[in-house]
C-alpha cells in the first residue's frame, strides 16, 4: 500500500490534486488553505497519510505554529536543505502522532539570501537539525537560540554540501 | 558552591564511540548539560552525491555498526519510493525477518553495553553470547557478520538459506527463554535497580516536543511505532503490539527494549512461516527519475528517515539522512538536569547511542 507513489517530478508546477479520503487529511488541507490563502500552493496528497504543500517563507513560522497548536502536528521528523541552481529548498517533514499523518512542507529561499525563520521555538527537536542545515548547507535560521556549527569544527570555513564546494582547504 | 563545567568525553568509557558530553555541576548535581557530536563525521551525504545508486548500498551499511541492515533497508526503501518499485512479497517477508533479527541483535548489544556501563560484567557476557545466535542467522542469510549489504533496490540479495525456518524458530525459542533469565539476572540485582528506577525522567510532553523517537519515546508513554502506525513492507499482515511504558525513566527504557525483543520473536515466527514462495527481487533501472523519494522506518534506535532527490542520472542529486539518535541526544539536557554525576552513565547509556549514524 505504501509503495504506490505519486508521479515523480518534484519542483514542477502541477494543478492541485483532487483530494479525498480521510477526514484528518481534509481538515489539515482546509485549515492550511483557509489560514494562508495566497501563500500555500501546490497542495497534494502523495499517498494515504502523506501530504505535500508548498509555502512562502514569510508565512512558515505562523503556519508551523498553527500546525502544532491547532492541528496536532507535534513531531518534527526531519529538516532537509536542498540546493538547486536558482534556489535553496527547505523541506520540513512534520508528523502527527494521533492521526499518523506526515506533512511535507516545502519552502524556498533565494540564492543570495538563504534564510528562514527558525521553528526551534515551536519544536525543540528542530534545534539541532537547523544547526545541521546551517553547518552543512549554510542556511541561516532567524531567531535560532544557538546557530553554531554542530558536526564540523567551529573554524571550518565552508558549507560542504553546497554544490560549489569541491574539496577541502 | 561554585559551578563548573566537566567534559565527559570524547575519550570516556561511557561514550561508546567519540562524542563529548559537557555537564555543568553544582557539587554533585547537574545543572546544565550540552552534548557535542561530530567527531566521526565522514560526510556520507556528500559522498553519496558522487556515487551511483548501487554503489551507495554498502555505504549505507556503514552508518551504524550495531544495526547495519536497518540502514541498508532504509536506503533501499527510499530509492524504491523514488523509482516507484514494488518489492515482491517474498522479498518483503525476508526483509521483515532480517530486520527483526537485526533489532534483537542491536538490542542485545545495547543490553550488553548497558550492563557493562552499570558495572555488571556478567550481563555483558551473557547478552553478547546470545547476540551471536542472531548474528549467525544473519550471516547465513547475507554472508557477513556485521555489515550485511543484504537488501537490494527492488528486493533482497539472496533467497533464504536452507533450513532457515527451522533455525529461526529455534533461535526464537532460545532467546525467549533467555530473556526470562535476564529479567531475573538484571532486576534481581539491587545495584541495577537502584541505578535505573526513577533516574533520567523524561516527560511525555518533552519527549514529543524534542523529537525523541523509538524506545525512549515509547518509554515515556507515547504509543508510536512506525511498524504499526505507518506500516511498511509486510508489517501490516503481522500481528504484534508496540510496547509502551508510562514512567519515562531509565528502567522504562530498559523494559521497553526487553519486551520489544519478545515482540520481535513473534514477528520473526510469523514472517518465516507465512513467507510465500516466489521471486525475492526485481531488477531496478540504472537511472533514477527526476523527483523525490522518502523512506521512513522504525530503526532499533528510533525513527530513521531518508530523503532522496533524483535528477534523472544514475546518482542521487541529494540524499538526506535523518538519524534518530542525533535528535534524541539533543534532549539529553532535559533528562540529565537535576540528577547526580553518577547517574550520567545510566541515563546516556539508556539511550543506545550509535555514533556512526549520529555524525554520519
Amino acid at each position: 500500500m505504501e509503495n504506490t507513489k505519486g508521479s515523480p517530478g518534484e519542483g514542477i508546477e502541477r494543478p492541485p490534486m483532487n483530494v479525498g479520503g480521510g477526514s484528518a487529511e481534509e481538515r489539515v488541507i482546509r485549515a492550511l488553505i483557509d489560514g494562508f490563502p495566497q501563500t500555500v500552493t501546490d497542495f497534494r496528497k502523495v499517498r494515504d497519510g502523506f501530504l505535500r504543500a508548498k509555502i512562502e517563507r514569510r508565512n512558515l513560522y505562523k503556519a508551523c505554529k498553527m500546525l502544532r497548536d491547532q492541528l496536532g502536528f507535534e513531531h518534527i521528523s526531519m529538516i532537509t536543505a536542498v540546493e538547486y541552481e536558482d534556489r535553496f529548498e527547505l523541506v520540513y517533514h512534520i508528523a502527527c502522532y494521533g492521526s499518523c499523518l506526515l506533512l511535507e512542507l516545502i519552502t524556498t529561499t533565494p540564492k543570495d539570501d538563504p534564510s528562514v525563520d527558525s521553528v526551534a521555538e515551536i519544536w525543540g527537536g528542530a534545534n539541532w537539525q537547523e544547526r545541521e542545515s546551517y553547518d552543512l548547507m549554510g542556511i541561516r535560521f532567524n531567531n535560532h537560540p544557538k546557530l553554531e556549527r554542530i558536526l564540523l569544527p567551529k573554524d571550518f570555513m565552508f558549507h560542504p554540501l553546497r554544490k560549489s564546494y569541491k574539496e577541502g582547504p | 558552591m561554585a559551578e563548573m563545567w566537566i567534559n565527559m568525553g570524547p575519550q570516556h568509557p561511557m561514550t561508546h564511540g567519540l562524542w563529548n558530553l559537557r555537564i555543568k555541576v553544582d557539587g554533585e548535581t547537574i545543572v546544565d548539560a550540552e552534548p557535542e557530536v561530530g567527531y566521526l563525521h565522514r560526510g556520507i551525504e556528500k559522498i553519496c552525491e558522487n556515487r551511483t545508486y548501487t554503489q551507495i548500498l554498502p555505504i549505507a551499511d556503514r552508518l551504524c555498526y550495531g544495526a547495519a541492515l536497518s540502514w541498508n533497508h532504509l536506503y533501499c526503501r527510499t530509492i524504491e519510493d523514488l523509482m516507484g518499485l514494488e518489492v515482491p512479497e517474498r522479498g518483503q517477508y525476508l526483509r521483515v525477518a532480517a530486520l527483526e533479527m537485526q533489532r534483537i541483535a542491536s538490542h542485545l548489544m545495547w543490553l550488553a553495553a548497558y550492563a557493562a556501563d552499570l558495572g555488571m560484567m556478567i550481563g555483558f557476557i551473557y547478552a553478547m553470547r546470545d547476540r551471536e545466535i542472531f548474528i549467525d542467522l544473519l550471516q547465513a542469510m547475507s554472508g557477513s557478520r556485521l555489515t550485511y549489504n543484504y537488501c537490494r533496490i527492488g528486493g533482497v540479495a539472496h533467497d533464504a538459506p536452507p533450513d532457515f525456518e527451522r533455525d529461526s524458530l529455534r533461535a526464537c525459542d532460545y532467546i525467549e527463554k533467555k530473556i526470562e533469565e535476564y529479567y531475573d539476572l538484571y532486576e534481581g540485582s539491587k545495584v541495577f535497580m537502584m541505578r535505573n528506577v526513577g533516574i533520567g525522567k523524561l516527560s511525555k510532553e518533552d519527549a514529543m516536543n524534542l523529537g525523541v523517537t523509538g524506545p525512549p519515546l515509547r518509554a515515556s508513554g507515547v504509543r508510536y511505532d512506525l511498524r504499526k502506525d505507518v506500516p511498511y513492507e509486510s508489517y501490516d499482515a503481522i500481528d504484534f503490539q508496540p510496547i509502551t511504558h508510562p514512567d519515562g525513566d531509565c528502567y522504562a527504557r530498559y523494559r521497553v527494549r526487553m519486551e520489544e525483543m519478545l515482540e520481535s520473536c513473534k514477528i520473526i515466527r510469523q514472517a518465516v512461516t507465512k513467507m510465500p514462495k516466489g521471486k525475492w527481487r526485481i531488477v531496478a533501472p540504472r537511472n533514477g527519475p527526476v523527483g523525490t523519494g522518502l523512506g521512513r522506518v522504525e530503526d532499533p534506535r528510533g525513527e530513521g528517515m531518508m530523503y532522496a532527490v533524483g535528477d534523472g542520472t544514475d546518482r542521487p542529486y541529494r540524499l538526506k539522512i535523518r538519524s534518530p539518535i542525533f535528535v534524541t541526544v539533543s534532549a539529553a539536557k532535559h533528562m540529565l538536569v537535576g540528577y547526580k554525576v553518577a547517574d550520567v552513565v545510566a541515563i546516556m547509556g539508556g539511550l543506545d547511542m550509535c555514533i556512526g549514524e549520529t555524525d554520519r
